[in-house]
């Protein structure tokens, strides 16, 4: 399990890195969904089957399915992007940044691994997610609800065509 | 000890990928770019919450909070494409520098 | 008897918080098109109306039967172990009796800003109550999360929709500094949850004093950073400012009241109280929110003296005046609580009768510009009259409203042992007078410009939200003393 994990956790890293640093959105969105896709595999490793589910599902799919619509509709020619946002020079120093940062990360992590609390095994118990969904989080639920009826109230007052003023 | 050594790997993991959605959430001009950042350090995000849940033994709690989780994140990306739809087309581009009408 | 009847109807008016804005969209999203435009505005001033008279009914039984909380649940069953649950209690009460408030005053407004989308505009009116509604009574801090998101998106939605270039640049740029408040808070209560295994209110608190190994404690202390840097974000606190003036600025003014009156204090400072309340054992906290508070205060008021847009002015106030909450906040006392939330519902009067007169003044003059005005007392004797009787109370001067809510939070830091804030908060009070006696003396004072000869004052509705928060703020401060017996006598002070 530990090995699948540790590929996987490279692999995001690697294309969360290329979402950020591509100059083409298209590819940029693509990296997105397969650095999603790791992610899922992680999630499913550490017993999170449903929210890996959903991972892969949602967010590897209809959000990349977002982006590229929203690409597709403003379209600028592809050879201009990295001179028109100036991509390379601005994002020039992120894997810099992001070294120095694993190197503290990473001494902080040794001095103080051994106090990372230990994980505590859980009672597998049947139907334990849904219960807990259903019948413990169901003021969540209420505000899914309505983060879902705004999101239908957003889709029809942004995306609808018109006359701008 | 080993526990506790996969746990760190998925911390800084994290952190690091939170520091990338950030830095391009400030440094970028594209506006899409800027919300492909936001969701890199979403996903990083969506793991510490189901890592916690690993170390304190409620995974089920846990996957039910990243479930919500996505289904916010997904919302918020479609308000953000929508905006950023409208801003192009306004000014004909995805360009963030051309956002200069409020100073102050 | 009597008494357990009562407290069935507190629960029986407590789910109307949800019940009527769900109901409102129901209606308002199947009405026929034509319909809707004529009784849009109607639906979401009943909504404001029972909203305020619910909160204020619930007061009223809560504390007849001296009850500090009542816990409640929406279509479920509540005996369930572990099931998460719905409490009011009078701070959730005073903020939900805000909300309504705010919410009526920004349909009168909206009554004659708002031309077209006004259907699209009551429903997301609707769903940004419901955010409000939910955050003030969830116990569970995830929950809290979600309904802030649900506030955060109706208020991007709110000021892009009209599509204007200043209001969809407001709108992205809030967008990006929430987002990176949700990524802060996220991780913050990631941390918590890795500790605690639950993020119920009542589970967190009882935890928070098993942190005893240097480790865990340093989590917590980086989770606290986190949330604090996200609800600052969410309040517009300096130095995360930058987004506030734009987005409200650049709002219609009818959502700017809402922005500007009730949001950043349900989505911000409502969270510090929770986080101060619940971590009362960390002392730091107390003195970061305190610094920040006067940070903000002194900040907001030096950069409102420099700017020339009549709401950007006003934004740049809420900035300010939010830092005094924030102080209050930080003495962790009940005295320091009662001025906060006095002070919330004066700042939710009087920032509303501000943006009225914006409102007055845009619809009016046609601009906002405070330079090109001048003299208009003569011709807008209401819009001059409300603008003064606001500046008077956002300064705190006797007898009016902001005076006792300062009062109360100088007299609260000063017991608390926190003397410098309170020196500084007095101080600061100048700089607050400072910039409002510019900007009466550019619109209201002086000569008035030949080409505003023919100008008249705003009419309608604009006219009767001025009035009548003119007297609110009136009233709060000629009968705050009675107030302040009635809660003692009741036992709530």
């Amino acid at each position: 399990m530990e090995a699948v994990v540790y590929t996987c956790l490279g692999l995001m890293l690697v294309f969360g890195i290329l979402a950020v640093m591509l100059h083409s959105m298209l590819k940029s969105a693509i990296a997105l969904a397969a650095a999603s896709a790791a992610l899922g595999v992680i999630m499913y490793e550490l017993g999170a089957i449903w929210a890996a589910i959903f991972e892969v599902s949602v967010c590897s799919g209809l959000v990349t399915v977002i982006f590229i619509s929203a690409i597709s509709l403003s379209n600028t020619d592809k050879k201009d992007l990295p001179k028109l946002y100036e991509d390379g020079k601005r994002m020039a120093f992120l894997p810099l940044v992001l070294i120095i940062s694993g190197i503290l990360l990473i001494v902080v992590a040794i001095s103080s691994v051994s106090s990372l609390p230990v994980p505590t095994p859980v009672a597998e118990v049947a139907d334990n997610f849904r219960e807990i969904l259903w019948n413990h989080r169901q003021a969540d639920i209420w505000g899914q609800i309505i983060v879902l009826i705004t999101g239908a109230l957003a889709v029809a007052v942004l995306f609808k065509e018109g006359e701008l003023p | 000890m080993s526990e506790q050594i996969f746990e760190s790997a998925i911390l800084i993991t994290g952190f690091l990928l939170i520091i990338s959605g950030c830095y391009c959430l400030i440094r970028t001009y594209h506006m899409i770019k800027i919300i492909i950042g936001i969701e890199v350090a979403m996903k990083a995000v969506s793991m510490f919450i189901i890592l916690s849940g690993y170390i304190s033994g409620n995974e089920d709690l846990a996957q039910t909070f990243v479930i919500t989780s996505i289904v916010i994140e997904v919302v918020v990306a479609v308000v953000a494409a929508g905006i950023a739809i409208n801003l192009y087309r306004k000014y004909g581009s995805m360009d963030i520098r051309n956002l200069t009408k409020l100073k102050g | 008897m009597r008494v357990i009847a009562n407290i069935q109807m507190v629960a029986n008016i407590a789910v109307l918080f949800f019940v009527i804005p769900l109901a409102i969209i129901a209606v308002n999203t199947l009405l026929p098109k034509k319909l809707a435009g004529r009784v849009s505005f109607y639906l979401g001033g009943f909504a404001g109306i029972m909203q305020a008279a619910a909160a204020a009914a619930d007061f009223f039984l809560l504390s007849a039967n001296r009850l500090h909380e009542y816990e409640f649940s929406l279509l479920w069953d509540l005996s369930i172990e572990g099931s998460e649950r719905f409490s009011v209690d009078s701070l959730s009460l005073v903020m939900l009796f805000c909300i309504g408030m705010v919410t009526i005053v920004s349909v009168l407004v909206a009554k004659q800003t708002v031309h077209d989308r006004k259907r699209a505009y009551v429903n997301l009116l609707m769903t940004l109550i419901l955010g409000m509604n939910g955050m003030v009574l969830v116990t569970d801090l995830f929950s809290l999360y979600v309904f802030l998101e649900v506030v955060g998106l109706s208020s991007f939605i709110l000021i892009a929709m009209f599509k204007t270039d200043t209001g969809l640049e407001g709108a992205f740029k809030y967008l990006v500094m929430s987002v990176m408040a949700t990524v802060f808070m996220l991780t913050g209560l990631a941390f918590i949850f890795m500790q605690t295994g639950s993020l119920q209110y009542k589970h967190v608190g009882m935890n928070v004093l098993r942190f005893q190994s240097h480790s865990q404690s340093v989590l917590i202390y980086a989770a606290l950073i986190l949330l604090i840097s996200g609800f600052a974000i969410k309040t517009g606190a300096v130095p995360f400012h930058s987004w506030l003036p734009d987005a409200h600025q650049s709002a219609n003014t009818a959502i700017s009241i809402l922005l500007s009156g009730i949001v950043i204090k349900v989505a911000g400072i409502y969270g510090f109280i929770v986080l101060v309340d619940l971590f009362n054992e960390v002392p730091a906290i107390n003195m970061t929110v305190a610094v920040i508070g006067t940070v903000s205060i002194i900040t907001g008021a030096l950069l409102a003296m420099q700017q020339n847009h009549f709401k950007r002015i006003v934004a740049y106030s809420s900035v300010s005046q939010v830092g005094y909450i924030l102080l209050g906040i930080s003495t962790g006392s009940t005295l320091g609580l009662l001025g906060t939330v006095v002070h919330i519902f004066n700042h939710a009067t009087f920032k509303s009768a501000l943006f009225s007169n914006a409102a007055a003044l845009h619809e009016q003059v046609g601009s906002l510009d405070i330079n090109e005005m001048g003299g208009l007392e003569k011709r807008m004797p209401v819009t001059a009259f409300s603008s003064v009787t606001a500046f008077l109370s956002t300064t705190g001067i006797p007898p009016f409203a902001g005076f006792w809510s300062k009062l109360l939070i100088i007299m609260a830091l000063w017991k608390s042992n926190m003397q410098v804030f309170a020196g500084i908060a007095l101080v600061a009070s100048i700089f607050t007078a400072a910039y409002f006696l510019r900007i009466q003396k550019k619109v209201f004072f002086g000569k008035l410009p030949d080409k505003y000869e023919n100008l008249t004052e705003v009419k309608g509705t604009v006219k009767f939200a001025e009035i009548m928060l003119s007297v609110v703020t009136i009233l709060t401060g000629v009968f705050f003393p009675l107030a302040l017996l009635y809660l003692k006598g009741r036992g709530i002070i």
